[in-house]
Formats: structure tokens, sequence, C-alpha cells
């Protein structure tokens, strides 16, 4: 009787039907309104999609700017800005030695917006290698690598070394000087590792020396084969935070400031009882509650969360902003370079690498094997292995604490060095490769 | 099937169920498909033909390279020298990481690392690990100078006209 009752309603109001279908539309969309209660924010979080990787609550403590100044996420919105920069370049590229350069400087005279969008693809790279680095430095220097999270830091390691060989294979794309010698080194070095070597080259190059071949596999490692690896590591990389429990935090972290009601009065509406647990028996679970992990809170539990809409979404939008505004502000005053077209006899003098590499290159300008594989390949290796060897549990989440003194007085000297090496190949190195003063 | 079965239960003494040795088949067949795939994507990767240019080609006859001469042939990275009626033929490839090695009366110096050559292609500075190769300089039929850089020769083993 309701069925016919309700089958009657609908055919008698089709006006109804007309008038209510945009808000229909808008409710099957989205599934709640802008949320005012706290109950409204836990929905909200867990059943929208672009949200629902994000806790329901955040620890305060995650949510201190100077805690991780948002390095990790800056990487990310650099890695979307490249996406999307490059994908609209891709639209006028053609990955071919004889046009690739052409297709460089038409971006200059003839594509709306071709100078801007290369620029901001070219900075944001740059950037992008600057932020994954200095995030790696972040979660050193405040002990974040520790258990659990040492497979994280792992992946991350990973992450940086995808990141520094995307920027590689699109240094090949434009067909100038400088890609073609950066890459003729670059690849000469992966040629003096034992055993695989000359194999690992080859399959790089597709030949036995830098040109068409060699071209278009760099084209499709850069815009398909990396970006997709990369974004599979990410996802793992973003679920691993929170299976790991979040952002690493200090002990005291979670004494209590204010007392908790032993259940928040506002979630109530949407608990369930759990009789079967006799020790849990005035428990109830609030929405969060149903999930397992770390984050589960059940009542009595000191609790130093906030709701992460909007606090940790309102961060979030302020280094998407940051972000977005520098790699702008950048690209509309400074234009990336473009070299001569490709001159096979005649690298330039010095042929030198974007600045990331310089250290490396000045590293192998005293021994390519050592300066260009040993050295590096024992750095990743030591790198990987940071949270097996260091398994202290003393100084977790404290930037620069006094009971990590020796790991990270070790890690800033790793630091260091490969900056000082970076800076000498930048300003103190001339014309083959001599020592200059820049003063 | 029933072999395995009984040569296994032989073996540690108990009953292997049927269970166990398709799961076993099972992972093995998946590990292997697995590994098989790998290996098929790297033969595919590899080519098997490259469109490089010949390693053997002409480079003019002995009276286009007057004693004295040390030039690079750009297209061929190789530089032809004649020392009265001596010659050779040496790579301009820097041994280091491949740059191409200016071309003086002194020798040979590279722009990228800072590697440095005497007159013959050995060493004198920077990271190059090896000298520059020499390659078999001849005389072909028609008159004209023939360079094999399928050929490399000890340094110093030069070609008289």
């Amino acid at each position: 009787m309701v069925y016919g009752m309700s089958k009657n309603n609908q055919k008698n109001n089709f006006l109804n039907t007309v008038t209510e279908m945009p808000k229909a539309i808008w409710d099957s969309v989205f599934r709640n309104n802008l949320p005012h209660t706290d109950l409204g924010r836990s929905k909200t979080s867990f059943t929208n999609f672009f949200l629902h990787m994000h806790p329901v609550k955040v620890h305060k403590h995650t949510l201190k700017p100077w805690f991780t100044m948002g390095l990790g996420l800056m990487s990310l919105f650099l890695f979307m800005i490249l996406s999307v920069t490059g994908v609209l370049l891709m639209f006028y590229y053609v990955p071919s030695t004889t046009q690739a350069y052409d297709r460089m400087l038409d971006l200059r005279g003839s594509v709306a917006f071709g100078v801007f969008l290369r620029n901001m693809h070219r900075w944001s790279a740059h950037g992008m290698v600057a932020a994954v680095f200095l995030h790696m430095c972040r979660v050193f220097f405040t002990g974040s690598y520790k258990k659990p999270r040492e497979f994280n830091w792992v992946l991350g390691v990973g992450l940086f070394l995808l990141t520094l060989f995307s920027s590689f294979t699109g240094y090949l794309l434009p067909w100038d000087q400088l890609a073609f010698w950066a890459i003729t080194v670059g690849t000469a070095i992966a040629g003096y590792a034992p055993v695989v070597g000359e194999q690992m080259r080859f399959l790089l190059l597709g030949d036995t020396a830098v040109g068409q071949e060699a071209l278009l596999r760099f084209y499709v490692l850069h815009v398909a084969v990396l970006p997709l690896v990369m974004t599979g590591m990410v996802a793992i990389h973003f679920w691993r935070i929170r299976k790991d429990g979040g952002l690493s935090r200090p002990d005291d972290a979670d004494i209590v400031i204010t007392p908790m009601p032993a259940v928040a009065a506002n979630v109530m509406p949407a608990t369930i009882e759990q009789p079967q647990l006799n020790f849990l028996s005035k428990a109830r679970y609030g929405i969060q509650g149903l999930v397992r992990g770390p984050f589960t809170k059940v009542g009595n539990v000191p609790d130093n969360t906030v709701f992460s809409y909007p606090n940790l979404l309102l961060a979030e939008l302020f280094v998407f902003v940051l972000t977005v505004a520098g790699v702008v502000l950048v690209s509309a005053y400074f234009n990336a370079p473009l070299e001569e077209p490709v001159n096979v006899l005649h690298p330039p003098n010095p042929a030198k690498a974007p600045w990331y590499f310089l250290g490396l290159q000045e590293q192998v300008s005293y021994s390519a094997f050592w300066g260009g594989v040993g050295i590096p390949a024992i750095e990743v290796i030591i790198l990987m292995l940071v949270p097996y060897i260091d398994r202290g549990k003393k100084g977790v989440g404290k930037w620069f604490a006094k009971e990590r003194l020796l790991a990270n007085t070790l890690f800033l000297i790793f630091v260091v060095v490969n900056i000082l090496l970076i800076i000498i190949g930048t300003f103190f190195r001339g014309q083959n490769w001599e020592f200059v003063s820049p003063f | 099937m029933s072999d395995k079965h009984n040569a296994q239960e032989v073996e540690s003494g108990e009953p292997v169920s049927r269970r166990k040795v398709l799961a076993w088949l099972t992972s093995m067949g998946l590990f292997g498909s697995a590994i098989v795939s790998i290996v098929s994507n790297l033969v595919f990767i590899k080519p098997r033909a490259t469109y490089g240019k010949p390693t053997r080609f002409a480079i003019g006859t002995p009276e286009q390279f007057p004693p004295g001469t040390r030039i690079a042939l750009g297209d061929q990275k190789v530089a032809v020298i004649r020392e009265g009626d001596k010659m050779a033929a040496i790579s301009v490839v820097c041994t280091h990481l491949g740059c191409i090695v200016g071309v003086a009366d002194t020798g040979f110096a590279c722009p990228c690392h800072g590697s440095r050559f005497d007159q013959d292609g050995n060493v004198t500075g920077g990271p190059a690990p090896k000298p520059l190769p020499w390659y078999e300089l001849s005389l072909a039929p028609n008159g004209e100078l023939e360079v094999d850089k399928g050929k490399e020769i000890e340094s110093g083993k030069w070609f008289t006209v």
C-alpha cells in the first residue's frame, strides 16, 4: 500500500520531479552538504572520493607549519603541475631529431602561452627535485623514518630517484646542445656499471650513440612509463602514511590538554553498539571508529585531534596556492633556457648538466666509475637501509632531537658535501672543466 | 601427478595433500609466467637492428692529407693524422664519458670533464681511464684510404703511405 502511494505521488507530481531535478542531481553527486557539525565533517571526509584519502581527524601536531613545512605536499603539487603542463606541451611536441628543436621554437613563436607553459614545466621540474630532496631532509632530521615508517622511507628514496630520472629523461626532449651532451654523458655513466652497464646503456639508447632511437625511448619513458610508476608509488606512499599512524609526532604530543567526554555528544547519532566487547561495553563507535588502525578512537583515549575538514584541507590549500603562485611568478619572469640545436661534433665548453646533476658531474671528473656509479650506488643503498640501521626509538617527531645527534650529524655531512659539490660544479668550473674563481 | 604425490610422501614421511600439490604447481606456473613475461619484455626493447653508420668508410686519397695534417672528420668521429709518410686514424670520442675531444697540434682536450691526451692519444691528465683508440687504416684498390672503426689497433702502429 505504501508502495502504491509513493507511485501515485510521483505520478501526480511530475512538476515536482522537474523542479527538484537540479537538487536531486546535485545530491547524487555530493552526498553531503557543506558540513556544520562534527558528524557532517566526518561524513564529508568519508563519503567524498577526493577527501577519503585523508583521515577524518588529524593530530594537532601534524598541522604545525614548521614541523613539515609542507614539503611533501609541495612535491605532490609540483608533480600535478608537471603532469598538466606536460600533457599540454605534448600537443605540440614531436619526438623526432629533425622536428623536436623546431617545435621548441614554435612554442616561442606560434603557440599561445607556449613559452609560459614550457617555463612552468621546466621550473616545476627543478622545484620538484629540490622539494623532494628537502622533504627527505625534513623526514630525516625529525627522525620520522623510524618504526613503523621504515618502508615508507624506502619508498620515498625510490620516489626521489624516479624524480631525478624523470628530470633526466625530460632533458633530452628539446634536442638542443645541453640535451644532447647531458644525455651523452649521463648514459656513458650508466655504461660504467659493472656487468650490465653496457647492456643497460644499449637498452636505454636503443643504439650505440644518442640519436633518434634514444629520443623516442626517452620520450616514452618521460611521458608514460615514469609518470605511471610514480603515480602508483605516490599512492602507496600516501596510503602508508595513514596506515603507519599518520605523520610522526613526539611521545608527549598525546598528553590530554582538554579532557574529552567519554563519547563526543555530536557523534552520537551515527554510533552503533558493540555489545560483544564487555570491557568496552559503554563504548560507542563513531564513524571513524569503524576503521581499524591507529586512528580508531574509542571514548576515553587521549585525543589531541581536530577534524581534517576543514583544518587539514585549509593547510593543504595554503601550500597549494603558495606552490602554484611560486611557479607562476618564476615562470613569468625567467625563461627556460634553450641552447643551440644539437651539434654532435662540438660539445659546448664547458658542457654542464642541470644544477642538480652538477655534483655528480664534479664527482665523475675525478673518476667515472667511482664518481658516477660506485659512490652514488653506495649512497642510495645506505639511504634505503637507514631505518634498518638506526633503530633507536628516541627523538621521533622532533627537529634535531638531542638523542639523534649522531645520525643527524652524519646526514648533515652527507647533505653539505653534496651541496658543496654542486656549488663547485656550478660556479668553480670553467672551460675544459678547469678550476676557475667566480669572483 | 600421482608419481609426484608418492615421491613427496616418501621423502617427508607425511602424506602431501592434493590441495598442496595443486597450490605448489599453480604458484610455480604464475611465478614462471611472470619471469617469462619480464624476459620477453627485455628481449622486446632490445633492438635487433640499429641504424648506425657503417664502421668501414673511405676518407679520400693520401694526397688530400699533406704531412703535418691533424684534422677531425666530424661525421666519422675520427681524427686523421699524418707525420711525414706515416698516417693514423685516432678516435675523437673521449674514453671518459663520450664527449668529442678537440684536436690541436699539442694533442687532444675534452671540454666536458677536462681529460687531456698527447699527440698520440695517450692520457696526460684528467679522468679518462684509457687512451684514445687507434683504428685500422688501409689503402683501398682505388687509391683511397679506408678506416675500419670495427678494428682497433695498438697505439703507435702507424700506417706508412
